[in-house]
C-alpha cells in the first residue's frame, strides 16, 4: 500500500473528478452539456468569492464587475491582438488580477466596509464606462468568439461539448491551484487574517499586504470565470454584468458554506436551477413582464437571506450541528 | 463667468442630494456599524409610494409627505423586524462578520424585485412642483432652475432640522451617545436599541427626500437609487463615516468636484471623477477628509 501525501490525494480527486465529467459529457444531451458549463463557470466565480470572504474575511459586492475586466481583456485580446483563445482566457485572469491588485493595495489593505463599497460602485457605473469608451463597444459589447472544436475531435462532436470541456477544464485546474493554495502556509495565513487580524499582526504577517494578495488571486479568478462567461454566451456587453450577478455570486457562496470550497459545484447548480425554475413557474401561472424578470432576482435574494438566517456557515453546519461550540 | 456661476449653482444641488444620501448611511453606520446597501431600495421604495399618491392625489407635495413618513416607517421596520433578528441569530463563525451586510444586499434584491413586480421596469418620472426650465440671468438661461433652487432649500431645512435634533433634544444626545459608545449608554439607562430603530428612521426618511428630489430631474425605475447610492457612500467615505458633518461636506466635495470635471473637461467624466476621489481619500486619508482625533474603533 502506497501511503499519498494529502497534495497527491487531491490531485488524483481532481483528475477522478475531470474523468467522470468526460464521461458525462459523452452522454448527456446539447442543453445539459451548455448548462454544465454554466455550472463549472458559476463554480469558479464563487469559488473566487469563497477565497475572498471566506478565507480573508472581506466582502466584494461587485464581482461582477471584476469579471467583466477579464471578459473585456479576453475579447480585446482575440479580437485586437489576434491571441489564441486559450492564452485569452489566461490573460483575462491576469489582467483581472493586476486590477485587483491595484485595487487591494487601495482598498483592501482596509478594514470595515471600503472593499464592499468601492466593488459596488465599480459594479453599479460599469454600463456608464463601458458605453462612453468605444473600444469597449458600449451597449452591444463586442463578440468574443472561442472558435469552433479541433477537427481532429470529429465530426460530431458540438461546439456545446466544447465549451462544456473548456469550462470545466478551466475550473477544474483553477479550483485545484485554489485548494492547493489554501491548504498551503498561505491557506493559514487566510484564515488566521479573517479570524483574528490582531493576532495574525502579532504574529508578524504583514495583514494589509497579504488581504490585498488574496483580493488580487480572487480578482484574477473571477476574471478567467468573466471570460468564460462571456465565451459562453460568445459576446461582452455591461449587460452580462449586472450588480444582480454579484448578489447571486454571493448567494452561490453562502448557500454553499462561506469557507467551504467543496461546495462551490453546488452552488453554481443553484444559480443554473434559480432561472430555470423561475421559468417553470411563469409559464405554469404566467404574470406580467415585471413578474418575469424581477422573479429570478427575487429567488436568489431570498435564498441569500434564508441562508444567512438558518445556515449562516453552510449546510454542513446542519449535518455537524452536534460538534460547533463557540 | 456665467459657465462659472452656473457650475456652481449646479454643483450645490447635485451635492445636496448626495447630502442626504450619505446622510442616511452615516445615520445607519453610525448606530449599527453596517454600511446599509438597502438604502436604495428603501429609497427607491419610497420613492414609488411618493409616485403613487402624487399621481393619484395630483399633488406633488402630498407625494411628497407621503415618502418622506413611509421612508421613516420602512426605516424603522427593516431594524425592529429584520435587522434586530439577523444580529440575534446569527452569532457565531467567521460569518458574523459579514452577515449583516449581506443581509442588507440580500434585501435591496427583495424590494427592487417587489418593485418591479409592483409598477413594473418602465422609466416613470414626476412632474416637478415647481419649474424645471433654466432661470434667465441677464437675458441668458442657465443650466439652474427653480427646482434646482427648491432642492437646495430643502436640503437646507432639512439639515438644520438634523441638528437642532442632534444637538438640541434629549433625543439626539441619546442617539449620540449610543453611537459614540453603546456599552456606556445602556448603562446610563439609554434604550438603545430602540434609539437605533429612530436612527434607521431618520435615515429613511432622508432616502426618501432624496428621492422625491432627484426623480423629477431623472427616472424611477427599479434600480434608479443604486447610483445615488453610489456617490452617497462615496460622500460618506469623504467625510470619514462616521460624521454627519463630514457626510454633508463629502457630498459638497463630490458635487463639486463631478460638476466642475464635466462642464470643463469632459462629460464622460461623472464616474471616472467620483472614483479617483474615493481612491485618493482611501489611499491619503481613509478615515475621512476631516479625521483628527480618533474615536470608536471597531
Amino acid at each position: 500500500m502506497v501511503k499519498l501525501s494529502p497534495n497527491r490525494k487531491r490531485l488524483f480527486a481532481f483528475i477522478l473528478l475531470g474523468w467522470v465529467l468526460l464521461l458525462i459529457s459523452d452522454r448527456v444531451g446539447e442543453l445539459r452539456q451548455y448548462q454544465g458549463s454554466f455550472v463549472a463557470m458559476y463554480a469558479l466565480a464563487i469559488a473566487s468569492i469563497i477565497l475572498l470572504t471566506g478565507y480573508s474575511g472581506q466582502l466584494s459586492l461587485g464581482h461582477s464587475a471584476l469579471m467583466a475586466v477579464g471578459a473585456y481583456a479576453g475579447a480585446l485580446s482575440i479580437n485586437n491582438l489576434k491571441l489564441h483563445p486559450a492564452i485569452a482566457l489566461v490573460v483575462a485572469a491576469l489582467i483581472a488580477g493586476v486590477f485587483g491588485l491595484f485595487l487591494g493595495f487601495v482598498v483592501a489593505r482596509l478594514s470595515g466596509p471600503y472593499l464592499a463599497g468601492t466593488t459596488l460602485a465599480l459594479a453599479v457605473s460599469l454600463p456608464t464606462i463601458a458605453n462612453q469608451f468605444p473600444i469597449l463597444g458600449g451597449e452591444q459589447g463586442i463578440v468574443f468568439d472561442i472558435g469552433t472544436p479541433p477537427q481532429r475531435f470529429g465530426e460530431e462532436f458540438s461546439q456545446y461539448k466544447w465549451f462544456f470541456w473548456i469550462s470545466s477544464l478551466a475550473a477544474l485546474i483553477s479550483i485545484w491551484m485554489l485548494s492547493n493554495l489554501l491548504a498551503s502556509r498561505y491557506g493559514r495565513v487566510f484564515r488566521a487574517l479573517r479570524d483574528n487580524s490582531v493576532a495574525a499582526q502579532l504574529s508578524g504577517i504583514n495583514v494589509g499586504r497579504l488581504k490585498a494578495v488574496a483580493f488580487a488571486i480572487s480578482s484574477g479568478i473571477a476574471g478567467l470565470a468573466g471570460g468564460l462567461l462571456v465565451m459562453l454566451i460568445s459576446g461582452v456587453s455591461p449587460s452580462a454584468f449586472p450588480l444582480s450577478l454579484s448578489f447571486a455570486l454571493l448567494t452561490g457562496a453562502v448557500v454553499t458554506g462561506v469557507y467551504n470550497l467543496k461546495g462551490v459545484m453546488l452552488g453554481g447548480l443553484v444559480l443554473v436551477a434559480i432561472p430555470e425554475i423561475a421559468e417553470s413557474v411563469v409559464s405554469r401561472i404566467g404574470g406580467s413582464e415585471g413578474f418575469t424578470t424581477t422573479l429570478p432576482g427575487f429567488m436568489v435574494s431570498a435564498l441569500l437571506i434564508l441562508a444567512v438566517l438558518f445556515t449562516p456557515n453552510g449546510p454542513g453546519q446542519l449535518l455537524h450541528h452536534h460538534k460547533k461550540k463557540h | 463667468m456665467l459657465e462659472f456661476v452656473t457650475a456652481i449653482l449646479t454643483s450645490l444641488s447635485t451635492g445636496a442630494i448626495y447630502a442626504l444620501m450619505s446622510t442616511a448611511l452615516v445615520l445607519v453606520w453610525r448606530s449599527t456599524r453596517v454600511i446599509n446597501f438597502a438604502q436604495a431600495g428603501q429609497a427607491v421604495l419610497t420613492t414609488y409610494i411618493g409616485y403613487e399618491i402624487t399621481t393619484r392625489s395630483g399633488s406633488y407635495w402630498i407625494g411628497f409627505i407621503a415618502a418622506v413618513l413611509s421612508g421613516a416607517l420602512i426605516g424603522a421596520g427593516i431594524d425592529r423586524f429584520f435587522m434586530r433578528p439577523i444580529f440575534k441569530r446569527v452569532k457565531s463563525g467567521p460569518i458574523v462578520m459579514i452577515a449583516p451586510v449581506v443581509a442588507t444586499l440580500g434585501l435591496l434584491g427583495i424590494i427592487q424585485a417587489i418593485v418591479g413586480f409592483i409598477w413594473g421596469l418602465n422609466y416613470l418620472t414626476i412632474a416637478a412642483p415647481v419649474s424645471t426650465e433654466g432661470i434667465k440671468v441677464f437675458g441668458s438661461v442657465i443650466a439652474f432652475s427653480p427646482f434646482n433652487l427648491m432642492i437646495l432649500i430643502s436640503v437646507t431645512l432639512s439639515m438644520i432640522l438634523l441638528t437642532i435634533l442632534f444637538q438640541k433634544t434629549n433625543l439626539g444626545l441619546a442617539l449620540r451617545a449610543s453611537a459614540y459608545s453603546p456599552e456606556i449608554a445602556k448603562l446610563s439607562g439609554i434604550k438603545v436599541e430602540a434609539i437605533r430603530t429612530i436612527g434607521w428612521a431618520l435615515a429613511g426618511a432622508a432616502g426618501g427626500l432624496a428621492g422625491m428630489l432627484y426623480v423629477p430631474g431623472s427616472y424611477l425605475y427599479p434600480n434608479s437609487m443604486e447610483v445615488l447610492l453610489v456617490f452617497g457612500f462615496i460622500a460618506a467615505v469623504i467625510g470619514g463615516l462616521d460624521s454627519l458633518f463630514g457626510a454633508v461636506a463629502g457630498a459638497m466635495i463630490l458635487g463639486f468636484a463631478i460638476n466642475f470635471s464635466t462642464t470643463y473637461i469632459s462629460y464622460k467624466l461623472v464616474f471616472p471623477t467620483a472614483f479617483v476621489i474615493l481612491i485618493l481619500v482611501l489611499l491619503i486619508k481613509p478615515g475621512g477628509v476631516f479625521s483628527s482625533k480618533k474615536g470608536r474603533k471597531d
